[in-house]
């Protein structure tokens, strides 16, 4: 227990320092170092905060309330070996409910600043999670039907090799939109570009723009642990091996991780953020093969 | 249950038929479709009769005819009109890509009201059969620049040749190979169609054939 919350706790950062120097590789630079996170984090939280005055509490607790969020879904999703601390039916429901409490504080505080261009990344972040979130649902749905189960400890992390034999389409295409969801949650490249503040490609980074100090801190680290979190979903789903033997497991899982980190170091290489108009369809898109992979799903089990 | 091998190639065939619905670039829409017919290639080798000399040649027909020579005519077409981009379809790629998850559930919904004299290979074959089909057919009539139209047609024809699979064993050889000569000669000839056309008018949006020149 202790052991796991300390690997989410503390690990969480360093997939961004992978992404970052996989970038830096494929650049030809060589990139920040792999703590470089762990740093940020901790110069912000020794300095202190500049309040606007047009802000409210709503400004200050958005910070406090989404970390608390998107710890709280750590705890309910199984990973490496460690079960989920919280487990109970249904738990799928508040999994995604802690992402969307997480948003809306985010987007009530950019609202709060009183700032047209908050506003602006605000209602961005709004009209691509109401697609990215639907699509999550669907997978939800796909794995609820494959495991007949609508708890996170069983839809994910107890799979094993019989579910992908005779479901291997309907998981490949769970992946692969989850994959989609990944980027789109945690703003990665064609959807948002985490390393600009370029009016025409923020989204995320818009809204934190008025945080500073400890508050920023949390915001980068709820943003880490988030990606963690999800990316831990994803492995569970890919992964199936489970061993019981605690190291194993242990080694299996974090390797799975750096993987997970380094594809999407790839990803954000290779492709160039999308027109706005075409992250709609991109998430679509996404849309679509969670769809036809529930399809498949019904029409093998019915 | 079907093997898993062959449900991950119906899969990823269906999966590169929505990306083709996504796609602007005249060239990246060549090669999803070369890519598609080269995955398709791999099916007459998994199926029941394994690696007898006609699943053989018709793997080999695959790749050579779809995957090689026609991407091959298409970008020395599209070299020749010299165009990189489709025009705008007529509806957006959001919704064509809806209308390709529309046509996937439908394609599910259709295959499971027919019944096959044969148990076939896989319950997913002509589910991904009628999808890709669907698909193509969507490709064709929502596009405008005629080499998608093409590329419409012939992922369609993906379509077909996925059904034809379920009779490989009893189809002669010879029909077969009518069949992929049949295909290259129509490629071939809508190549030349689609450079009489540019240089006639000048481009190759065929919504704009209909109205009359003076």
């Amino acid at each position: 227990m202790v052991a796991r919350l300390a690997v989410c706790l503390l690990l969480a950062p360093f997939l961004l320092g992978i992404i970052g120097k996989t970038k830096a590789f494929f650049a030809g630079r060589v990139g920040r170092p792999y703590l470089q996170v762990y740093y940020d984090v901790f110069k912000l939280l020794q300095k202190g905060s500049v309040y606007s005055r047009t802000t409210t509490w709503i400004f200050r607790a958005a910070p406090l309330v989404s970390l608390a969020a998107v710890l709280a879904s750590a705890l309910l999703i199984p990973f490496g070996g460690w079960a989920a601390p919280v487990s109970f039916w249904g738990d799928a429901l508040l999994f995604a409910a802690f992402f969307g409490l997480a948003r809306f504080f985010m987007m009530l505080a950019a609202l709060d600043t009183g700032s047209s261009f908050e506003g602006m990344g605000a209602s961005r972040e709004a009209a691509f999670s109401c697609v990215s979130e639907i699509v999550l649902f669907l997978n939800f749905a796909t794995l609820v039907i494959l495991s007949k189960s609508f708890s996170l400890s069983q839809m994910i992390g107890e799979r094993s090799w019989p579910s992908w034999t005779a479901m291997g389409p309907s998981l490949i295409l769970v992946v692969l939109s989850t994959f989609i969801v990944l980027l789109v949650e945690n703003s990665r490249i064609p959807v948002d570009d985490p390393a600009t503040h370029l009016e025409l490609t923020m989204i995320h980074e818009v809204m934190a723009l008025d945080h500073s100090g400890p508050d920023l801190a949390f915001i980068i680290y709820a943003g880490a642990v988030k990606l963690f979190v999800l990316g831990a979903f994803l492995v569970a789903i890919l992964v199936p091996y489970q061993s019981h033997h605690r190291s194993i497991d242990a080694v299996v899982f974090l390797s799975g991780m750096g993987l997970l980190a380094v594809a999407i170091g790839v990803v954000e290489s290779g492709m160039a953020r999308l027109r706005l108009d075409r992250v709609f369809a991109f998430i679509i898109g996404s849309f679509v093969l969670a769809l036809f992979g529930l399809i498949v799903a019904l029409a093998r089990v019915l | 249950m079907s093997p898993l091998w062959l449900d991950l190639v119906l899969t990823v065939i269906v999966i590169l038929a929505i990306c083709l619905l996504s796609a602007v670039r005249l060239g990246l829409i060549i090669r999803l479709f070369a890519f598609q017919s080269l995955v398709m290639a791999a099916i007459p080798l998994m199926l029941g009769g394994g690696f007898g000399v006609h699943n053989a040649v018709i793997a080999a027909g695959t790749i050579l005819i779809k995957a090689i020579l026609i991407p091959a005519i298409l970008f020395w077409a599209i070299r020749h009109v010299s165009i990189r981009r489709d025009a705008p379809a007529v509806f957006g790629i959001s919704t064509s890509l809806l209308l390709g998850g529309v046509l996937v559930g439908l394609s599910f919904l259709f295959s499971s009201a027919l019944v096959p004299a044969d148990k076939p290979f896989s319950d997913l074959l002509i589910p991904s059969a009628f999808a890709t089909l669907f698909i193509g057919f969507l490709l064709l009539v929502s596009r405008k620049k005629a080499i998608t139209q093409v590329v419409g047609y012939l992922v369609m024809e993906n379509g077909i040749f996925l059904f034809a699979l379920l009779l490989l064993e009893t189809t002669p050889l010879l029909v077969e190979l009518g069949i992929f000569l049949d295909i290259f000669v129509g490629v071939f000839i809508m190549g030349i169609v689609i450079n009489h056309i540019q240089s006639e008018f000048d481009h190759m949006d065929t919504s704009q054939l209909t109205t009359l020149k003076g």
